[in-house]
């Protein structure tokens, strides 16, 4: 960063704005670490970091990034290691954890107001205390934020049913990387938001439909094969479930290492189902059965059902062994994917460990991890992302996309949400962002830093396609 | 300064184990300074940065600065450890780098101040030994024959309930719940030392073991078997830092005075006389809860006093809210445990206790303050009070 325009920010900023080497290496990672190797592709260290505290803070720094033409990245809780909230090429960070807000309960339009930094398990906790609930939420429950989750484009628990977080929002407020502070209510526009990855502005506040608290009761279930397991998705639908959640076998495997327990190496599902008292349990219960036994699966013991649902928020913990571990993302449709699931989790010796979550009646989401046994070199862990990746992109031939765009899948925004979608998108950020200050290389591919005449879209698929 | 193997663990391979989850962002410090630098995953990237062979020597200055601040915002209440997916022993951890900022050199002056305080009187307030039974002039009780006499309970009252004037109340208490249940018992007198706990949490190794070998040669000495305390931060000292550093040695029974009156009223040693009609809710003191695993004694003995009207806080238990007043973050920074203590007492406002309750002087004294700050009609009392009151006492 050039020292007029650091002495710009740093004259309004203060205290608010960071520069130390350690925070700049925090700031320079997110649930994924980087290998070096990949400093090729991206410069990821930030320029420095800034705290604002309001909309009319992100106004004026939007203001003074678009006269010094500075990259602006909108971080939230990190949590994601898709490297959406890293730089592409330097730049500053935005940590939205500072925009604090008092949270609005409307009790009879069922909404709440509240802040983009509230991390989902303290905004439920809350809304519990006044017998309401969220109606989705994700799986890095006591670390995301709702604003984050909404650029990141979230589906998770509860998305069968109640949607997706876009389809909660009723209103966001934004603050546009030209400075204006607009609020949107309409389905089109505030769609704009969800997956842009702070591409568009940072969003300030937003208000949300929420629901009733209803107790959630959970039934299992295994699969034998991918097969039967998409017979089972489709199956399952008919009983209206709060959340339908599965293993792979290698993670069952890891349940069964972790836990002593004895689940079959099969895929488990865990189905959860809002229900208010005994009577409609017990017809669930009924229902639930003989659903499964015609999808062909087989009705899980008990015993372990609530134990693994418990879980559910804690599956990182069956990593914590690893030197290392890498983590993707991608949606699947559940007609064509039961072929691709098994060579999927059949890769890396079969070590590819995978959840999905039903969040749509045509596609689920599946979360992959891989553990890294033994240290490896800078060089290897590259390969290994690439070769992730690859088969990520793979997925388009039977309907699938990546989860989010991030830095990985910049490029990919029109394959996940659609041509018309990527229009729109298009002519609005020409339109309130003509410098691409807010959060450049994502969404739309760059250009390679080293050598501008290739998109690095390009360069990581060839990379990726090469192995 | 020593330091001692079986305090310390292999800080990199600790360090390795994170998954980056961000769950420990539930630090109640991380929550109101919202710097990465402060979430405890930021924290264990800089202990890497810092404590990595391949940092260049040169950025070691930059990083422990960072770093040092970091580790003493901390309140030690633990809620990182106990959401930690990956179970590192964040705790030790953040012991093991203030025990460096120490060898370095890097001490804030208060807290040096406070080290030297508790080195050279043996108490938190540097005031002379010999005041160290004046609560008992102040609540016009006679000691002299409960002092240094031989018995198998001893009441360790702690710096707090000794020497400070707003904990005057809660020494008294245990002795009356203690005379009441005709139960035999000592105090250390002038020879109690402070527990040490606060130079533990310092990171002031050595020191806090001479104390710990100074108490428990004064317990062996009276024939000692068990000790009941009223302190959060004694309770831990004894349960948690002795058998670490005492071994084999450190054999007595430890129970909080909650625990002792849950015994007592078991045995019908102890009744209940009289009804308390306000409503009443109990702040879990963090070195209680998540570090000792106390969590239903005190809430079975409210739960039995005649006509309670007891209620939870909406974070109770292991998820309990911190007051902020811990991990001696009050002499590095008081607006911080004001910022933090706000959270809490908005709970107790929310739960319209009139007796917010409690098991620890420090959490005592910081909710007495937001409690006043805010304006709330709520009186604030250490646990033995309230037994006190319903002995009719």
């Amino acid at each position: 960063m050039k020292k007029k325009t650091r002495t710009k920010f740093v004259r309004y900023l203060g205290k608010q704005m960071k520069e130390d080497f350690s925070a700049l290496q925090i700031y320079s990672r997110d649930m994924s670490k980087l290998p070096n190797l990949t400093k090729l592709l991206f410069n990821s260290t930030p320029d420095g970091i800034i705290l604002p505290r309001n909309a009319e803070d992100i106004q004026r720094i939007y203001n003074l990034a678009t006269e010094t033409r500075t990259p602006i990245i909108p971080r939230s809780g990190g949590t994601t290691g898709f490297g959406g909230s890293i730089p592409y090429n330097k730049g500053l960070v935005i940590d939205c954890k500072g925009l604090d807000r008092e949270l609005l309960i409307e009790p009879i339009d069922q909404t709440v107001t509240t802040s983009p930094s509230i991390i989902f398990s303290e905004l439920q906790k809350k809304l519990k205390l006044q017998g309401f609930s969220l109606c989705s939420y994700p799986s890095s429950y006591y670390s995301a934020t709702v604003g984050g989750w909404i650029s990141h484009g979230g589906h998770g628990i509860g998305s069968i049913k109640y949607g997706s977080v876009v389809d909660q929002i009723v209103e966001i407020q934004v603050v546009l990387p030209n400075g204006e502070i607009h609020s949107f209510y309409e389905k089109e526009n505030i769609s704009l938001f969800f997956g842009s990855n702070g591409t568009l502005g940072i969003i300030t506040e937003i208000k949300l439909k929420i629901k009733f608290d209803i107790p959630l009761k959970q039934f299992g279930c295994t699969f034998d094969s991918p097969v039967e397991l998409m017979k089972g998705l489709k199956e399952l639908q008919e009983v209206d479930p709060f959340s339908v959640w599965f293993l792979n076998p290698s993670q069952v495997s890891a349940f069964n290492d972790s836990f002593g327990y004895n689940l079959p190496r099969s895929y488990v599902a865990i189905i959860s189902k809002e229900i208010s008292y005994d009577e409609e349990e017990l017809a669930f219960s009924v229902n639930f059965n003989n659903t499964i036994r015609k999808a062909g699966g087989q009705i899980l013991d008990k015993r372990y059902i609530t134990d693994i649902w418990d879980f559910r928020f804690k599956t990182f913990a069956l990593l914590k062994e690893y030197p290392d571990f890498l983590i993707s993302e991608v949606i699947l449709p559940i007609e064509t994917s039961a072929k691709y699931l098994r060579k999927l989790t059949g890769l890396f010796e079969g070590s590819l460990r995978a959840e999905g979550e039903l969040i749509s009646n045509t596609h689920y989401s599946l979360l992959l991890y891989l553990p890294i046994k033994e240290p490896i070199s800078d060089f290897k862990k590259t390969l290994l992302m690439l070769k992730i990746n690859k088969h990520i992109l793979k997925s388009k031939k039977i309907g699938g996309f990546p989860y989010s765009t991030g830095l990985w899948f910049a490029g990919y925004y029109s394959q996940i949400y659609g041509k018309e979608m990527y229009k729109h998108y298009k002519n609005f950020k020409k339109k309130i962002d003509p410098k691409n200050i807010s959060n450049p290389g994502k969404v739309c591919s760059p250009k390679m830093r080293f050598f501008p005449l290739l998109k690095l879209k390009f360069v990581i698929r060839m990379a990726s396609e090469l192995l | 300064m020593s330091s001692s193997n079986e305090w310390q663990v292999d800080i990199l391979d600790a360090v390795q184990q994170c998954v980056y989850c961000g769950y420990c962002g539930i630090c109640p410090t991380f929550r109101e300074l919202k710097w990465e630098t402060y979430h405890p995953r930021g924290i264990l990237d800089q202990i890497k940065m810092y404590f990595e062979d391949t940092t260049k020597e040169e950025l070691k200055g930059d990083i422990s600065k960072s770093l040092f601040d970091s580790i003493f915002a901390c309140t030690m209440c633990k809620a990182c450890e106990n959401i930690c997916i990956a179970d590192i022993p964040l705790l030790k951890i953040w012991e093991q780098v203030r025990q460096e900022s120490f060898k370095r050199g890097r001490w804030n002056p208060a807290l040096l101040s406070l080290y030297n305080k508790v080195k050279n009187t043996q108490n938190i307030f540097g005031l002379p030994k010999d005041e160290r039974v004046s609560w008992a002039d102040l609540s016009n009780m006679v000691m002299t024959k409960r002092t240094q006499r031989k018995a198998s309970l001893a009441y360790f009252v702690g710096c707090q309930a000794s020497y400070s004037g707003k904990m005057e109340g809660v020494a008294a208490s245990v002795v009356k719940i203690l005379r009441k249940a005709r139960v035999d018992f000592t105090i250390l007198g002038d020879e109690e030392w402070c527990c040490g706990s606060p130079v533990f949490l310092a990171g002031g190794y050595s020191v806090g073991k001479s104390f710990a070998k100074h108490n428990l040669d004064q317990f062996k000495k009276l024939g000692v078997k068990r000790i009941v305390t009223a302190c959060a931060g004694c309770y831990r000292a004894f349960k948690i830092v002795y058998p670490r550093i005492l071994g084999d040695k450190w054999d007595l029974e430890v129970l909080h005075i909650s625990e002792l009156v849950a015994e007592l009223l078991e045995q019908k040693k102890l009744k209940y006389k009289k009804t308390i009609k306000e409503k009443i809710t109990f702040k879990d003191p963090c070195e209680l809860v998540r570090h000792c695993g106390l969590i239903e004694p005190p809430r079975e003995i409210i739960e039995m006093i005649p006509g309670v009207r007891y209620e939870d806080l909406p974070s109770n238990r292991e998820e309990a809210l911190c007051c902020g007043g811990g991990g001696l973050l009050k002499l590095n920074d008081a607006d911080l445990v004001r910022q933090v203590n706000s959270r809490l007492i908005e709970e107790i406002e929310y739960s319209e206790a009139e007796i917010v309750v409690n098991g620890c002087p420090t959490c005592l004294d910081t909710i007495q303050q937001g409690v006043k700050k805010k304006g709330l009609d709520v009186e604030v009392i250490d646990i033995a009070e309230l037994i006190k009151r319903a002995i009719g006492e």
